[in-house]
């Protein structure tokens, strides 16, 4: 499936900051992403901790391709497609755990941990022996790499290595939880299903204005600390009433109207991170640990400004990285309009006890489909969405207008940090994510992609 | 009605049926609160150790069933205490909670009550329920799972000092988990 080059960039314009919302329920659309975006990007799959053993295998999705991410006995990783060369039947149907061999409940064919069929009900007298079992094993991703214990696979042969994929923008966001020293993902992937749009899901990761309406209750109980008041009350919010009249009454919270308080890194091939300094954001009253930031292997991994940065990091297309509480949320897109949530969370392996609850404690209570914050982000999701099924409501442009071109881009090509921008609360990091969207649809080849998907100088 | 003291072990069967009857009592009267959205009385109906746990389940093979729950200290949808409920409960009498406001429509039905254990001063109960709420012009969630509880006795009724919340879903099929189980 193609849609003319021409067509697919009216639907996102970085010079006005409006894209055009047929894109999140368009079919054609979907199946675009399916192939050009899906089909060829790198994705995150599983970490290696959660397949210790030889034979631990955790199912994940590559678009809409099952992967079996299979510990081997060399102590490699193996992804394999879950699907039998038979009739295509799943040869696994659990989410984890441990196998000797993988073998199909329809006619039995059996493979071992490294894919290769080992098994055939009547090879002699069925096939008499005309079947060539060393071109029938199970396929594996066209490239599967691990990234300082996270594992990525990509089903695109041409696809650039991984590190160079992830760029300074990607190896940053992975630093944010791997700086931390050697982790172990906590036991208990949450899974969940929103009816919205995947896109809807990204490009609020980046979103650090709907925080303190949308999470508003959560910040006014106090069962999260409220972020400190760095707006000083400049932020005027006349105007904001609820439906019965009354002015909301806000805590404090994220907004800052000063330029520097946010930090945003935009990079090839579409990734980003946006969100507040560490100064701005605190250690969110004592939860959050700061102190690796400071070790001699973050100086070394990190620069000077991505070091600071304690914002949303998205590999492109849907790999969100939170470090308040060292989580992974994979945006599973089902359907036009369905998306699986998938919460991973990270703790360090030296951590105390105490630490380690912490971590558990904050992740289950702010994020996941019972968090004090996500409680309230799927119905704003599912009801955008549903919107842009509208005859007249999807002729609304979307708006990304926040701080247009007053983004100004730090090329600081010789150090370690990815282009950046100091700002103040700003949709750069959505708007460059939309910017780079269209590109992939476009199908160029790789080079082409990273170049058509190099910063600007201003957004 | 009081529970008198020399009986409450017993497995005479007068006792077992008011035991039951208590029991059943109680969970109907905990789903009214929780369906009349009187979240602040119903939290007082848990003691002030309480563990409220709802685990995440994963599809294993029968093999390896007894991997299908997390465990506490792991990952789960709820891992609650008396505070953190009080939490919830608060966050929803905010005003902006938008997740409940419009309120979802909810229905409780506890059935299949059987009471395991009686250790005296306390009781071990399972129940079925099923959770059905409906947001919105066409939002439908049907939640079907059992509860594993440990009811101490308390003046003439209950406290929920444990509960165990085990869903028959594996990918939570809802956008959230905003009510109470």
């Amino acid at each position: 499936m193609t849609i003319a080059t021409g067509k697919l960039r009216q639907l996102v314009s970085l010079e006005r900051g409006e894209i055009d919302r047929s894109i999140f329920s368009d079919p054609e659309i979907f199946e675009l992403e399916m192939t050009q975006i899906f089909g060829r990007s790198w994705l995150f799959l599983c970490h290696e901790s959660q397949i210790p053993k030889k034979g631990d295998f955790f199912e994940a999705p590559i678009g809409r391709d099952n992967v079996l991410v299979v510990r081997q006995r060399d102590g490699g990783i193996k992804g394999l497609l879950n699907t039998c060369a038979h009739r295509g039947n799943a040869v696994c149907r659990a989410e984890e755990g441990n196998v000797k061999n993988f073998m199909c409940t329809y006619h039995g064919w059996t493979y071992d941990i490294a894919g290769k069929l080992i098994g055939v009900p009547g090879l002699d007298e069925l096939y008499h022996n005309d079947l060539d079992l060393s071109r029938n094993g199970l396929r594996e991703v066209a490239q599967l790499e691990v990234y300082k214990g996270f594992v990525f696979g990509t089903l695109d042969p041409q696809a650039p290595p991984l590190a160079d994929f992830l760029g300074r923008t990607g190896r940053a966001g992975l630093e944010f939880l791997a700086g931390q020293g050697e982790l172990e993902a906590v036991p208990g992937i949450q899974k969940f299903v929103i009816p919205c749009n995947w896109k809807f899901a990204v490009d609020n990761l980046f979103d650090w204005y709907h925080p303190q309406i949308t999470h508003l209750s959560a910040f006014q109980t106090g069962l999260l600390p409220s972020p400190p008041d760095i707006t000083g009350s400049k932020m005027k919010i006349s105007g904001v009433a609820a439906p019965d009249g009354s002015e909301l009454q806000m805590p404090g919270g994220v907004v800052s109207g000063d330029a520097g308080d946010q930090l945003v890194f935009i990079d090839a091939f579409g990734h980003a991170i946006a969100g507040p300094t560490v100064e701005a954001f605190g250690d969110f009253g004592g939860l959050i640990d700061h102190s690796w930031r400071d070790t001699p292997e973050a100086r070394a991994n990190l620069g000077p400004m991505s070091r600071r940065s304690i914002g949303h990091v998205n590999l492109f297309p849907t790999c969100w990285i939170t470090p308040a509480f060292n989580q992974i949320s994979m945006r599973v897109p089902r359907g036009p309009m369905e998306t699986e949530i998938w919460w991973f969370t990270f703790v360090p392996k030296a951590a105390t006890p105490e630490q380690r609850a912490t971590i558990i404690q904050g992740a289950i209570h702010s994020f996941g489909p019972a968090g004090f914050l996500e409680q309230e982000d799927g119905e704003n999701w599912a009801q955008s969405t549903m919107q842009t099924r509208g005859t007249a409501s999807a002729k609304i442009p979307q708006l990304l207008q926040m701080n247009l071109r007053r983004g100004k881009i730090v090329h600081d090509s010789d150090g370690l940090d990815p282009p950046y921008i100091e700002c103040s609360i700003n949709e750069h990091g959505q708007l460059w994510t939309f910017a780079s969207w269209v590109e992939w649809l476009t199908g160029c080849d790789w080079d082409e992609l990273r170049e058509r998907t190099t910063p600007p100088d201003v957004i | 009605m009081s529970i008198d003291e020399n009986l409450q072990v017993s497995n005479d069967p007068f006792t077992r049926v008011v035991r039951q009857h208590q029991v059943e009592r109680f969970y109907s009267d905990e789903a009214a609160l929780l369906d009349e959205h009187r979240f602040a009385e119903w939290v007082q109906l848990f003691s002030d150790d309480t563990h409220y746990f709802m685990p995440i389940r994963r599809t294993r093979l029968r093999r390896e069933l007894a991997k299908e729950f997390t465990q506490p200290g792991e990952i789960a949808f709820f891992d609650e205490t008396k505070q953190s409920l009080l939490g919830r409960v608060a966050k929803i009498a905010t005003g902006t909670a938008w997740a409940e406001d419009p309120p979802s429509r909810t229905r409780h039905l506890v059935t299949n009550v059987r009471i395991t254990q009686d250790r005296g001063d306390e009781l071990d109960a399972e129940t079925n329920f099923i959770l059905y709420r409906t947001r919105l012009k066409s939002e439908e969630t049907t939640w079907i799972g059992s509860r594993r509880d440990t009811l101490r006795r308390h003046e003439d009724s209950f406290l929920i000092a444990k509960r165990l919340i085990l869903l028959e879903q594996t990918v939570l099929l809802s956008q959230n988990l905003s009510n109470f189980f």
